[in-house]
Protein backbone atom coordinates (compact mmCIF):
# COMPACT_ATOMS: atom_id res chain seq x y z
CA UNK A 1 0.00 0.00 0.00
CA UNK A 2 1.27 3.66 -1.38
CA UNK A 3 -0.12 6.86 0.69
CA UNK A 4 0.57 9.80 -1.77
CA UNK A 5 1.26 12.85 -0.22
CA UNK A 6 2.78 16.37 -1.44
CA UNK A 7 6.33 17.43 0.25
CA UNK A 8 8.17 20.73 -0.05
CA UNK A 9 12.62 19.99 -0.60
CA UNK A 10 15.06 22.88 -0.76
CA UNK A 11 16.03 23.17 -4.32
CA UNK A 12 19.51 21.79 -3.61
CA UNK A 13 17.84 18.66 -1.83
CA UNK A 14 15.47 17.79 -4.59
CA UNK A 15 18.44 17.88 -6.86
CA UNK A 16 20.78 15.88 -4.88
CA UNK A 17 17.48 13.58 -4.30
CA UNK A 18 16.90 13.03 -8.45
CA UNK A 19 20.79 12.76 -8.86
CA UNK A 20 21.58 9.94 -6.53
CA UNK A 21 18.13 8.22 -7.51
CA UNK A 22 18.73 8.21 -10.74
CA UNK A 23 22.40 6.75 -9.44
CA UNK A 24 20.67 4.08 -7.48
CA UNK A 25 18.55 3.30 -10.70
CA UNK A 26 14.99 3.92 -8.45
CA UNK A 27 12.38 6.51 -8.51
CA UNK A 28 12.16 9.63 -6.94
CA UNK A 29 9.67 8.37 -4.74
CA UNK A 30 11.07 5.17 -3.56
CA UNK A 31 14.58 7.07 -3.14
CA UNK A 32 13.28 9.14 -0.46
CA UNK A 33 10.76 6.52 1.01
CA UNK A 34 14.04 4.40 1.55
CA UNK A 35 15.49 7.56 3.16
CA UNK A 36 12.82 7.95 5.38
CA UNK A 37 12.90 4.00 6.25
CA UNK A 38 16.43 4.29 7.43
CA UNK A 39 15.96 7.32 9.37
CA UNK A 40 12.91 5.66 11.14
CA UNK A 41 14.70 2.87 12.02
CA UNK A 42 17.81 5.01 13.45
CA UNK A 43 15.47 6.52 15.67
CA UNK A 44 14.12 3.12 16.54
CA UNK A 45 17.57 2.01 17.23
CA UNK A 46 18.37 4.75 19.97
CA UNK A 47 14.86 4.60 21.32
CA UNK A 48 16.09 0.78 22.06
CA UNK A 49 19.27 2.06 23.35
CA UNK A 50 17.85 4.44 25.87
CA UNK A 51 15.06 1.40 27.18
CA UNK A 52 18.57 -0.66 28.13
CA UNK A 53 20.17 2.71 29.74
CA UNK A 54 17.18 3.24 31.80
CA UNK A 55 17.52 -0.42 33.08
CA UNK A 56 21.39 -0.65 32.92
CA UNK A 57 22.17 2.99 33.62
CA UNK A 58 22.87 5.53 30.80
CA UNK A 59 26.14 5.33 28.75
CA UNK A 60 28.88 7.69 30.57
CA UNK A 61 30.67 10.19 28.48
CA UNK A 62 33.39 8.10 28.24
CA UNK A 63 31.21 4.65 27.17
CA UNK A 64 29.95 6.72 24.44
CA UNK A 65 33.62 7.93 22.89
CA UNK A 66 34.93 4.42 23.41
CA UNK A 67 32.29 3.25 21.06
CA UNK A 68 32.73 5.72 18.65
CA UNK A 69 36.62 4.84 18.50
CA UNK A 70 35.91 0.75 18.27
CA UNK A 71 33.01 1.82 15.85
CA UNK A 72 35.96 4.29 13.92
CA UNK A 73 38.47 0.85 13.91
CA UNK A 74 36.39 -1.35 12.83
CA UNK A 75 35.23 1.13 9.67
CA UNK A 76 39.10 1.29 9.00
CA UNK A 77 39.81 -2.26 8.56
CA UNK A 78 41.21 -2.88 12.42
CA UNK A 79 40.11 -6.58 14.14
CA UNK A 80 40.11 -6.47 17.79
CA UNK A 81 38.84 -8.27 21.17
CA UNK A 82 37.05 -7.46 23.92
CA UNK A 83 39.60 -6.37 26.68
CA UNK A 84 36.97 -6.35 29.76
CA UNK A 85 33.50 -7.09 30.10
CA UNK A 86 30.87 -4.92 32.21
CA UNK A 87 27.62 -6.08 32.94
CA UNK A 88 24.64 -4.62 34.42
CA UNK B 1 42.02 6.34 9.14
CA UNK B 2 40.56 5.37 5.71
CA UNK B 3 37.09 4.00 5.89
CA UNK B 4 37.29 0.44 4.68
CA UNK B 5 34.24 -0.94 5.49
CA UNK B 6 30.64 0.31 4.82
CA UNK B 7 28.86 -1.21 8.00
CA UNK B 8 28.30 -3.70 10.89
CA UNK B 9 27.29 -7.40 11.05
CA UNK B 10 26.43 -8.60 13.80
CA UNK B 11 26.88 -12.15 15.11
CA UNK B 12 25.29 -14.58 17.97
CA UNK B 13 28.13 -13.12 20.26
CA UNK B 14 27.15 -9.40 19.38
CA UNK B 15 23.55 -10.34 20.90
CA UNK B 16 25.11 -12.43 23.66
CA UNK B 17 26.84 -9.33 24.53
CA UNK B 18 23.95 -7.31 24.53
CA UNK B 19 21.78 -9.28 26.59
CA UNK B 20 24.19 -10.21 29.26
CA UNK B 21 24.74 -5.69 29.11
CA UNK B 22 28.17 -5.53 27.88
CA UNK B 23 28.44 -2.01 27.62
CA UNK B 24 30.78 -1.65 24.73
CA UNK B 25 28.17 -3.53 22.59
CA UNK B 26 25.93 -0.90 23.90
CA UNK B 27 28.61 2.11 22.87
CA UNK B 28 29.06 0.64 19.83
CA UNK B 29 25.65 -0.05 18.98
CA UNK B 30 24.73 3.23 19.94
CA UNK B 31 27.54 4.95 18.00
CA UNK B 32 26.80 3.05 14.59
CA UNK B 33 23.81 4.47 15.21
CA UNK B 34 24.71 8.22 15.39
CA UNK B 35 26.49 8.02 12.73
CA UNK B 36 23.12 6.51 10.34
CA UNK B 37 25.01 2.87 10.02
CA UNK B 38 22.30 0.44 10.95
CA UNK B 39 24.21 -2.97 11.55
CA UNK B 40 22.68 -6.16 10.48
CA UNK B 41 21.73 -9.12 11.62
CA UNK B 42 21.41 -12.30 9.58
CA UNK B 43 18.17 -14.18 10.27
CA UNK B 44 20.02 -17.23 11.53
CA UNK B 45 21.75 -15.27 14.28
CA UNK B 46 18.25 -13.98 15.61
CA UNK B 47 16.88 -17.63 15.61
CA UNK B 48 20.72 -18.68 17.92
CA UNK B 49 20.40 -15.40 19.72
CA UNK B 50 16.48 -16.20 21.04
CA UNK B 51 17.91 -20.17 21.26
CA UNK B 52 20.36 -19.44 23.64
CA UNK B 53 19.40 -16.12 25.49
CA UNK B 54 16.76 -15.46 28.17
CA UNK B 55 16.96 -11.89 27.78
CA UNK B 56 14.67 -11.65 24.83
CA UNK B 57 13.76 -7.82 25.91
CA UNK B 58 17.15 -6.91 25.27
CA UNK B 59 17.53 -8.24 22.15
CA UNK B 60 14.52 -7.00 20.94
CA UNK B 61 15.61 -3.83 22.00
CA UNK B 62 19.15 -3.90 19.98
CA UNK B 63 17.29 -5.52 16.54
CA UNK B 64 14.99 -2.53 17.12
CA UNK B 65 17.83 -0.48 15.43
CA UNK B 66 19.17 -3.30 13.65
CA UNK B 67 18.26 -4.65 9.09
CA UNK B 68 17.26 -8.32 9.53
CA UNK B 69 19.13 -9.93 6.19
CA UNK B 70 16.66 -12.59 4.89
CA UNK B 71 18.54 -15.57 3.30
CA UNK B 72 15.96 -17.26 0.74
CA UNK B 73 16.29 -19.87 -2.04
CA UNK B 74 19.79 -18.83 -3.30
CA UNK B 75 21.36 -17.70 -0.14
CA UNK B 76 20.67 -21.16 1.65
CA UNK B 77 22.38 -22.90 -1.25
CA UNK B 78 25.32 -20.91 -0.81
CA UNK B 79 25.65 -20.70 2.79
CA UNK B 80 25.09 -24.54 2.59
CA UNK B 81 27.83 -25.20 -0.11
CA UNK B 82 30.24 -22.55 1.73
CA UNK B 83 29.39 -24.24 5.06
CA UNK B 84 30.40 -27.68 3.09
CA UNK B 85 33.58 -26.46 1.47
CA UNK B 86 34.34 -24.66 5.10
CA UNK B 87 34.26 -28.24 6.70
CA UNK B 88 31.24 -26.87 9.44
CA UNK B 89 28.21 -27.27 10.79
CA UNK B 90 28.06 -23.75 12.08
CA UNK B 91 25.60 -22.48 9.19
CA UNK B 92 25.24 -19.32 11.65
CA UNK B 93 28.80 -18.73 11.22
CA UNK B 94 29.09 -18.56 7.17
CA UNK B 95 25.99 -16.93 7.31
CA UNK B 96 27.55 -13.94 9.16
CA UNK B 97 30.92 -14.07 6.71
CA UNK B 98 29.04 -14.20 3.58
CA UNK B 99 26.70 -10.76 4.70
CA UNK B 100 30.05 -9.29 6.04
CA UNK B 101 31.39 -9.94 2.52
CA UNK B 102 28.52 -8.97 0.01
CA UNK B 103 28.12 -5.70 2.34
CA UNK B 104 31.50 -4.93 2.39
CA UNK B 105 31.33 -4.51 6.65
CA UNK B 106 33.18 -5.36 10.20
CA UNK B 107 31.78 -8.39 12.23
CA UNK B 108 31.07 -8.23 15.76
CA UNK B 109 30.61 -11.64 16.70
CA UNK B 110 32.88 -14.25 19.37
CA UNK B 111 35.55 -15.32 17.61
CA UNK B 112 35.03 -18.36 15.36
CA UNK B 113 37.43 -19.81 13.15
CA UNK B 114 34.89 -21.11 10.52
CA UNK B 115 33.66 -17.21 10.06
CA UNK B 116 37.31 -16.23 9.09
CA UNK B 117 37.65 -19.39 6.89
CA UNK B 118 34.16 -18.67 5.04
CA UNK B 119 35.16 -15.26 4.74
CA UNK B 120 38.43 -16.31 3.31
CA UNK B 121 36.79 -18.43 0.62
CA UNK B 122 34.70 -15.22 -0.55
CA UNK B 123 37.71 -13.46 -0.69
CA UNK B 124 36.82 -10.81 1.82
CA UNK B 125 39.32 -10.49 5.12
CA UNK B 126 37.23 -10.71 8.19
CA UNK B 127 37.10 -7.34 9.96
CA UNK B 128 36.13 -9.09 13.69
CA UNK B 129 35.64 -7.47 17.04
CA UNK B 130 35.61 -10.47 18.95
CA UNK B 131 32.98 -10.16 22.40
Amino acid sequence: MVTKRSVSLADDVATAVETAAGEDGVSFSAWLSTAAERQLRVRQGLRGVAAWEAEAGALTAEEIAAGEALLARLLSGVSGMASRVRRR
Amino acid sequence: MAVTRAGLVYGVGALRAAARGDRMMWAVHRAALANGIIPVVPVGVIAEGYRTEARGDRLQSLLDGSEVEELGDDGARQAGELAARVGTTDLVAVEVAGAAARRNCAVIASRQNAMKEAAGLLGHELILYAV
